[in-house]
């Protein structure tokens, strides 16, 4: 489009002074650089530059980049046209921020790219117009544009335009100024907002300062590469004393497998509290993850249980999918444990299947057992080189009179660089054996708070847990039958007792876990002199001990004989709720003849 | 569990073996039913049961009702000291017709 400037000078009002010229740029260039609220500068600049040059009217025009339609911002004096909006090169302001030029249009009724129609709508009478583009450094934000000399005779002039085309060009760094500002406020929140993310993250974790679990033999360390952390690890005791464990890492990092980590880490503990099977635990987290989690990501994860409890030997079972290999360090000796299965969320399990994987099982034997991400053996040492598996296993041995702690803080310690940032988030997770008392040199088994009214009940002699299922019954009255002989019963009297026992066992299938179940009953049996006593656990939501009363015997029919036949033959029968965790507790009391 | 079943005289004899529990019981219980619907007079020779729970017990109680509503006879012959305890202790040794021997029920069954 062709600028149109008047050759001729402006006649009867005198050039505008050079220093008022500069007084005027002076202040407005202070206000528009210490402004933030451009709509209000671009406003007051505009009543400033309109009366500076005597013009009728004067307007802002902003060009949205993403519609490229101009829009009128503020408006001054003449006729009210703010919200007005031009096609990018419709009229003169449109043909101005199009090619980014100012232009000086004498006699409108000269010009082609006059835009007759908002003096249709207003009728305001336009003969005169200026204007100027909001040029910035590459391109241009908007335009000024003034509208007639105040007296009616006189007409805008050049140097009238090169007034205004300098006042544009700070107005327009005062808006480019103010969409800066506004963009960094914008990434402060969301920084903010990262932060926030990284801190509920945060308390995902286990808080080792808190006095329950800086009891536990375990401990982890997570540090996240970026705010937010793609890696997790959890650890919590069952009700029974057992301690459950996992750790897990998704693919990628960044918000996204912050994200994935936030709901792997929830489905572990959520679904550990009642899954006592880390094989089975994992196979239904990959079976929830296969149906949510966004293709292409996965998670690789380790989920384990330890039984420190007496006569259990430190046991560990451990499921590994698709991670890093899992490290037992005992006596100055390594031993790796690979994964069995792929990572989470890759491979949906087979259509009636449950998807369980694979499980080991690993007596420690006062060890230690080290579970960690790629972040650990990828992370760059102080000589640049990678750690590797080699690198952990060197610190772990020349740490190995160390706590837990110490030797995870030096992993940690190793694989940070004060002169580069992790190069992926970094999380490790250890459990001891060593503070398990060892049955073997008759130590008395540490008694935890769990089953200190136990102690009341006499010496411990047998401990045995099953899953609700028929096909374990047989076992179960093996267990009570040999407690029986150990304490010198009867043979009727043992026989007896074993039959109560399987009764009460039943109960639990069919009351407590509503038929036959992979959760577990928990027996537990103490003796003292004339008596034995009898817990029974289970893991269910709580019964109503009044449903499973007996029935009325003169009523013959098939079934509801388990409950009479208990209180038949036990001396006390009481249904308790276990002093921590879910579940229901049975107590049975048999007292015995002394021989 | 192990139940071996013969006929005699028109009377199905099942002679009950071994442990049975709530594993086992179902397989007991399908067997009693199957002939006693069948209108078949049954005897259960229980001299070899080492073990019997409420489950077993109650699929003797079924298969005694069945027995009655379909006006056939339904006895126990033989019964263990551990079987005829847990009988006892859930007040049932009155309830079903007991004979001594397997040959006794099978006499007066099938006449």
């Amino acid at each position: 489009m062709k600028m149109q400037h008047d050759e001729s000078k402006s006649t009867g009002e005198l050039p505008v002074s050079l220093s008022d010229q500069v007084n005027l740029l002076a202040s407005m260039a202070a206000e528009f650089a210490n402004t933030l609220d451009v709509d209000e500068t671009l406003l007051k600049a505009l009543h400033h530059i309109t009366d500076f040059l005597k013009a009728e009217g004067g307007a802002v025009f902003l060009l949205d980049e993403a519609t490229q339609i101009i829009s009128c911002v503020a408006c001054y004096g003449a006729t009210e046209i703010t919200g007005l909006k031009l096609e990018n090169g419709q009229g003169v302001v449109g043909a101005c921020v199009t090619n980014n030029q100012g232009a000086l249009v004498r006699d409108v009724r000269n010009d082609a790219n006059f835009y007759a129609a908002v003096d249709d709508q207003t009728g305001f009478v336009t003969r005169s117009i200026l204007c100027a583009p909001l040029s910035v450094k590459d391109g241009c934000v908007g335009a000024i544009e003034l509208v007639n000399k105040q007296n009616p005779d006189d007409l805008f002039n050049e140097t009238d335009l090169k007034v205004l085309e300098t006042l544009a060009a700070s107005a327009a760094l005062a808006v480019i100024n103010a969409r800066m500002a506004k963009a960094l406020v914008e990434q402060e929140r969301v920084k903010r907002e990262l932060e926030l993310a990284a801190e509920i993250q945060r308390r995902f974790l286990p808080d080792d300062s808190t006095a329950e679990d800086a009891k536990l033999p375990i401990s982890g360390i997570n540090k996240a590469a970026r705010g937010v952390s793609g890696d997790f690890f959890d650890y919590f005791r069952l009700p029974d004393g057992r301690i459950y464990f996992g750790l897990g890492d998704v693919s990628g990092k960044g918000i996204n497998a912050s994200l994935l980590m936030s709901k792997t880490a929830s489905l572990f503990r959520c679904l550990g509290k009642t899954v006592r099977d880390p094989g089975r635990l994992l196979g239904m987290i990959n079976a929830e993850l296969c149906e949510t989690a966004a293709h292409g990501m996965f998670v690789t994860m380790v989920a384990g249980i330890y039984d420190p409890r007496p006569g259990c030997e430190g046991l560990i079972r451990l499921s590994n999918a698709g991670h890093e290999p899992v490290l037992l360090f005992r006596e100055g000796e390594f031993q790796t444990f690979k994964a069995d299965g792929p990572p989470l969320g890759i491979v949906p399990p087979f259509e009636g299947e449950d998807g369980s994987y694979e499980e080991v099982r690993i007596f420690p034997k006062q060890g230690a057992l080290y579970i960690y991400t790629d972040g650990l053996t990828e992370g760059y040492t102080e000589t640049g080189d990678t750690l590797e598996d080699e690198g952990v296993k060197n610190i772990l041995t020349s740490m190995k009179n160390n706590t837990l702690k110490e030797q995870l803080a030096e992993l940690v310690r190793t694989v940070t660089q004060a002169d580069r940032p992790l190069r992926d988030d970094v999380t490790v997770l250890a459990l001891t054996d060593s503070q398990r008392s060892n049955d073997e040199v008759g130590l008395k088994p540490a008694e935890t708070e769990t089953y200190g009214s136990e102690e009341s009940d006499g010496d411990w002699l047998i401990d045995f847990k099953f899953p609700a299922q028929p096909s374990w019954m047989k076992l179960a009255r093996a267990c009570v039958r040999q407690a029986c002989v150990k304490v010198g019963c009867e043979e009727a009297e043992t026989n007896d007792v074993v039959l109560a026992l399987d009764e009460a066992c039943q109960n639990v299938i069919r009351h407590a876990y509503g038929g036959p179940s992979e959760d577990e009953i928990e027996l537990t049996v103490r003796s003292r002199p004339g008596r034995l006593v009898f817990r029974l656990r289970d893991f269910a939501a709580p019964v109503d001990p009044s449903k499973i009363k007996p029935r009325d015997l003169d009523d013959v029919r098939p079934g509801g004989l388990g409950t009479h036949l208990i209180q038949e033959v036990m001396d006390e029968v009481q249904y308790l709720r276990p002093s921590q965790g879910e579940g229901n507790l049975l107590r049975l009391v048999k007292n015995i003849k002394l021989k | 569990m192990n139940l071996d079943t013969r006929e005699e005289n028109g009377v199905v004899i099942f002679e009950l073996n071994g442990e049975v529990d709530l594993e086992t019981s179902p397989q007991l219980r399908q067997a009693l039913l199957e002939q006693v619907n069948a209108d078949k007079p049954v005897v259960v020779g229980m001299a070899g049961v080492a073990y019997i729970d409420s489950s077993g017990i109650a699929s003797l109680v079924e298969s005694y009702q069945t027995a009655r509503r379909n006006k056939t006879g339904f006895a126990l012959a033989d019964i263990s000291d551990s079987a005829i305890r847990v009988l006892q202790l859930a007040r049932l040794d009155k309830v079903f017709t007991i004979h001594d021997t397997i040959d006794a029920a099978v006499t007066e069954l099938s006449t």
